[in-house]
């Protein structure tokens, strides 16, 4: 992508950014969110696996899943919701300080975004070491020690496969954030470095629709781990 | 190298090719992030009263509200190309395929009746054509994998009269 930025040697008046194969900004423009789009897409249809999964065991063992649930962390599962929702503010806030060609802001922008994802990070590591602790691990590694449970609750033998949609599920969307992180860092740098314009704003429009789509899917996993009845 | 084919947008028609996209005012974002904020406590209320089977249908609906509320504001669908648009709904419909089909078949899938010696559907009871040959029809209380289905199918649903199957299998 870079590359190209520099690539503009053969004469014509095209924007630094406009790459050859493009006749236009806004042609450009358009290519990328459709290549976006399409991997959102795939995105969706990635997660519809683990959806289908957690849609298949929670009609077979509704009981076991209300059990399993409720060792989960309500607070912490709502504060998480609350920092991804509003770390969802503020990337398209980048978005928009982006498309009115105010670099500052979106570089403000970017690194809260950025920090609201560390949080989401630190909280969801003290939710997984809980588990690792109480022994609420996927499958065969399912071995809970009542003393760690929630005061009061129960938890059936087979509760290990809550676990394994409950780690894979969160894993997944969790790795999401990481690579999120990273990404936005790296355009947070490109920000910083002068690339972008109110002519050409595309990286921080894409990459704000990929930690939409991150914040998407928790929009639908907090309701359906955290709060089974 | 030349490239006689593209034609740069000359400066007289500058603007024509730029990138026009709708920008929202920061108080519109931050209506929508408050909009989000009250569905999130309010599925959380929800959560609280018990409405049995419903109680996944309104927090899915709630969840769906919200998805919505990102993907047509903050992610600019409503101003998009409404082919990108159309990639959204054609996913969405794909993954409805995708549970309608798997659905249909894991909860309707026939279990064998120990005492019948014939198929009948984990979830009513009733006699259930066709369906999944077991290898085994395991001996009571050591068929943790069959058995376990078997079972919590059949006291989730139990609406009907019919004989539902043995707790173990």
């Amino acid at each position: 992508m870079s590359s190209a930025d520099a690539a503009d040697d053969h004469g014509h008046d095209h924007p630094k950014f406009l790459q050859h194969q493009f006749d236009t900004p806004a042609q450009q423009f358009e290519a990328a969110k459709i290549g976006m789009w399409a991997f959102l897409g795939q995105e969706l249809l990635f997660f519809s696996g683990l959806f289908v999964a957690y849609g298949i065991f929670r009609s077979w063992y509704p009981e076991m899943f209300s059990m399993a649930s409720h060792q989960l962390n309500r607070p912490m599962g709502a504060a998480n919701t609350i920092v991804l929702l509003f770390s969802s503010l503020t990337a398209a806030l980048a978005v928009r300080s982006a498309q009115t060609g105010n670099k500052a802001a979106t570089s403000r922008f970017l690194l809260i975004t950025i920090g609201c994802a560390f949080i989401f990070l630190i909280v969801k590591y003290f939710e997984y070491v809980h588990k690792f602790e109480a022994g609420l691990l996927p499958a065969h590694y399912f071995h809970p020690h009542a003393d760690h449970l929630v005061p009061g609750t129960t938890i059936p033998e087979n509760g290990g496969s809550f676990f394994a949609i409950y780690f894979m599920m969160t894993g997944v969307h969790g790795i999401h954030v990481l690579v999120g992180i990273g990404v936005m860092i790296w355009i947070w740098r490109r920000n910083e470095r002068g690339d972008f314009s109110a002519k050409y704003f595309t990286p921080v429009d894409l990459v704000a629709l990929y930690w939409h789509l991150v914040d998407l899917v928790w929009i639908y996993l907090f309701p359906l781990l955290y709060l089974i009845d | 190298m030349s490239h006689p084919e593209h034609v740069a947008p000359d400066q007289e028609h500058e603007g024509q090719y730029d990138v026009h996209t709708h920008i929202s005012s920061v108080g519109f974002y931050v209506f929508i992030l408050t909009t989000l904020m009250i569905l999130t406590l309010l599925t959380v209320g929800v959560s609280y009263i018990h409405l049995g089977r419903l109680n996944l249908v309104v927090a899915v609906v709630i969840a769906s509200i919200k998805a919505s509320l990102v993907i047509t504001f903050f992610m600019h669908l409503k101003y998009d190309n409404k082919f990108n648009a159309m990639i959204l709904v054609v996913s969405l419909l794909f993954i409805g395929v995708f549970f309608a089909y798997v659905m249909n078949d894991t909860e309707h899938r026939a279990e064998i009746d120990n005492d019948q010696g014939g198929r009948i559907s984990g979830s009513t009871g009733a006699a259930a054509p066709g369906g999944m040959e077991h290898h085994v029809v395991a001996p009571a209380g050591s068929a943790p994998a069959a058995g376990d289905h078997a079972a919590p199918a059949g006291d989730h649903a139990a609406p009907a009269p019919a004989p539902a199957p043995a707790p173990h299998h």
